[in-house]
């Protein structure tokens, strides 16, 4: 099916990694990068790549937000002043409804397994195998009070 | 293989046919299992790569109907508020599971004579508790001896730590006075018959790649095949077949190519599940068993029993290094496990503490629930729910009834042409009103603990781990399949040792029991070679 698959235009792709910053823009702190910043938009591209049926919302999406953003006086979505771009997405929302939560979940569950991210949030940015990760000993005094109680099985 | 006569074929190379297998090798039969699946490699586990948290929706998922693995079977469930959630492998549905691995209390096996409700067990727990800690030493059961919801039990290993999350979950009970405990858990906490211990990867149920999870395919079969017995793997077994001395004689089944074969036995011992083997029996109808191999009484199917699960999930101040450790296993309550009709129902259940959750997980969570919005405050709405959530879910005893049944599915079929099965399954009453008392009491004990939200949801339709009831066990052939030792009333050859052949389900996980009846009946037909088809 991957020979179905038509590249985003430099265009698109562009327009994409800005919608991506605007779906999960930069903490204020720095920590943690945009979506688009982060080079998602080659993330999201090889989902299409792998699940061409992602594609038709994808691309239909970015065209329809292509003519609000030359509505607006811009040749890209890109090129929207900062301010105005989430109105531009909140009327993309109502124009073409299958493109963004379709997007906002694939950003979320691609964003959050970047190895940059986790380290954002303090998180070991690996993955759990082969390190694992170490957890104190447990405080057994906390039993006392169960084992106090005695037993709370019936024996038939 | 299609020549030759074994003395003992085992259908499926889950929890219970590993278990048996092991034992009955100690005979020096020549000792032959089938299984559909193929050997996991635990490098490929989802845990070894940075999207391991993405690995339950793929290949690695719950459902058999979604994975999209050939080795699986899809199943009818449409007729279910609960979804199968099977694994086909050698391990079977160990491979997957989270690894909790409590026994049954002693008044499990007496419902009717405590309760007025299901029916007693024909063995008790003294019967099994032997095999139990054969079981534990096998599977490497970790835990802290001294429950006071049990009789005293051997636990070889040393528990698995609470860790930051656990300790604050159980300071909740604790406030509130209730019984909680360290859960048993088949997970080796230290290093373990050349198995390597637990380093708290956490996504026990999409497999465990660093071996700890006492999952069959690293406990039993490796000691299996060091005594000899022989497995065979990508052989999907259609029927099991009936001699004219009227004896199981072997079966027919597909090889990896789909090429129909013959595997001759002496004894047959079905370990499928208790939806697989009622699947299994059915499609082994024939001239003198029209309604299905060893169904004279009717029941193969029938009362099929869930464990229906409630999840109560807890939203924290603070964090709570809930990505540390195994996800299933932490603590466990049984201050409702036993019987007071003042709740408004019969029988009791379980809580299990469960661990928090990866960021992509409550990424998910917070888009589901609308809590982590895109774009402006989206990261301060994140760092609000990650590391933040601690839960438990309830494990609750279903009770048989007749009407919930495996049957076969009249145009759903395998890779190999075989009918699927097709569940019908209604959420009694009783069950239904014990998961909302136990959302109930989930909350009071998280809030107790210090949740400053709490998340209910009274019914896990993706939960359908527990498999049983399909092949109950009994003395009497008009109500029952199988023997108190688990050998078919009709064919005298033929056993079934998984779930299925349970007569009650219990408020716990099932898998400890169910291999320790597989011990069990393994002992009974080492003791008895003599005159087993008497």
């Amino acid at each position: 099916m991957s020979e179905a698959y038509e590249a985003l235009s430099p265009d698109q792709s562009r327009a994409l990694t800005a919608v991506l910053d605007e779906i999960i823009p930069p903490s204020r702190d720095g920590r943690l990068p945009g979506a688009g910043a982060l080079g998602l938009a080659a993330a999201i591209e090889d989902k299409m790549r792998e699940q061409p049926i992602l594609q038709p919302a994808v691309v239909g999406g970015l065209e329809t937000l292509a003519a609000l953003a030359r509505e607006a006086g811009a040749g890209n979505f890109a090129d929207v002043a900062a301010g105005e771009r989430v109105d531009l997405l909140n009327r993309l929302a109502a124009d073409a409804p299958a493109f963004l939560p379709g997007l906002i979940f694939q950003t979320y569950t691609t964003y959050y397994h970047q190895a940059a991210v986790l380290e954002g949030l303090g998180i070991p940015g690996r993955p759990p195998h082969p390190e694992g990760y170490p957890v104190a000993p447990s405080d057994e005094s906390l039993l006392d009070a169960v084992r106090d109680r005695g037993p709370v099985y019936r024996q038939p | 293989m299609s020549e030759e006569t074994v003395d003992v074929l085992i259908v499926g190379a889950g929890a219970a046919g590993a278990a048996i297998a092991w034992s009955l090798a100690d005979t020096r039969m020549n000792v032959l299992c089938m299984e559909q699946g193929d050997w996991m490699d635990p490098a490929q586990y989802p845990s070894t790569r940075l999207d391991w948290d993405l690995g339950r929706f793929g290949e690695f998922g719950l459902s058999p109907n979604s994975r999209g693995r050939e080795t699986d079977y899809p199943v009818n469930d449409s007729g279910s508020p609960i979804q199968i959630s099977n694994f086909n492998a050698v391990g079977g549905s160990t491979i997957l599971y989270a690894g909790h691995f409590p026994r049954f209390h002693p008044g499990d096996f007496r419902v009717r004579s405590l309760d007025g409700v299901g029916d007693d067990w024909p063995i008790d727990y003294e019967t099994l508790a032997p095999y139990y800690d054969v079981n534990a030493r096998m599977m490497g059961v970790a835990g802290l001896a001294g429950d006071p919801a049990y009789p005293p039990k051997s636990v070889p290993l040393p528990p698995v730590p609470l860790g930051k999350l656990g300790e604050t979950l159980a300071g909740g009970f604790n406030q509130l006075g209730w019984h909680w405990w360290p859960s048993d858990s088949a997970i080796a906490t230290q290093e373990y018959e050349g198995r390597a211990p637990c380093i708290n990867l956490g996504p026990c149920l999409t497999g465990c790649a660093q071996g700890a999870k006492g999952s069959t395919d690293v406990t039993y079969w490796p000691a299996a095949t060091r005594k000899g017995v022989r497995l065979a793997t990508r052989c999907r077994v259609r029927e099991v077949t009936i001699g004219a001395d009227g004896l199981a004689d072997g079966v027919l089944y597909y090889d990896a190519e789909g090429v129909e074969r013959r595997q001759r036995a002496e004894i047959v011992i079905v370990a499928c599940n208790g939806v697989g083997t009622p699947r299994l029996l059915l499609n082994s109808a024939s001239a003198t068993h029209p309604n299905g191999l060893a169904n004279s009484s009717g029941l193969v199917g029938k009362n099929f029993m869930f464990h229906p699960y409630a999840m109560i999930t807890g939203i924290f101040d603070d964090p709570l290094e809930g990505y540390k450790g195994p996800t299933g296993c932490c603590i466990m309550s049984q201050e409702f496990y036993e019987t007071d009709l003042s709740r408004g129902f019969s029988r009791g259940y379980t809580l299990e503490t469960t661990r928090g959750m990866g960021a992509v997980s409550t990424s998910m969570l917070g888009m589901g629930t609308g809590r982590v919005p895109w774009g402006e405050g989206h990261h301060e709405a994140f760092a609000q729910l990650h590391d933040r959530t601690a839960g438990m879910v309830a494990i609750c005893e279903d009770l048989p009834e007749e009407h919930n049944r495996v049957t076969l599915d009249p145009e759903l079929v395998d890779s190999n042409g075989v009918p699927s099965p097709k569940i019908d399954y209604t959420l009694s009453e009783n069950s239904r009103k014990m998961c909302d008392h136990a959302v109930a009491r989930g909350r009071e004990v998280l809030e107790a603990a210090g949740a400053k939200e709490v998340l209910g949801e009274p019914l896990l339709a993706v939960a359908g781990w527990h498999l049983m009831g399909t092949a109950r066990m009994g003395t009497d052939p008009a109500t029952s399949v199988v023997n108190e030792w688990g050998r078919c009333h009709d064919v005298k050859n033929l056993f079934v040792v998984d779930g299925s052949v349970f007569v009650t389900s219990a408020g716990v996980n099932p898998t400890n029991t169910l291999q320790a009846f597989a011990l069990y009946v393994a002992d009974r037909i080492k003791n008895n070679l003599e005159n087993l088809f008497d």
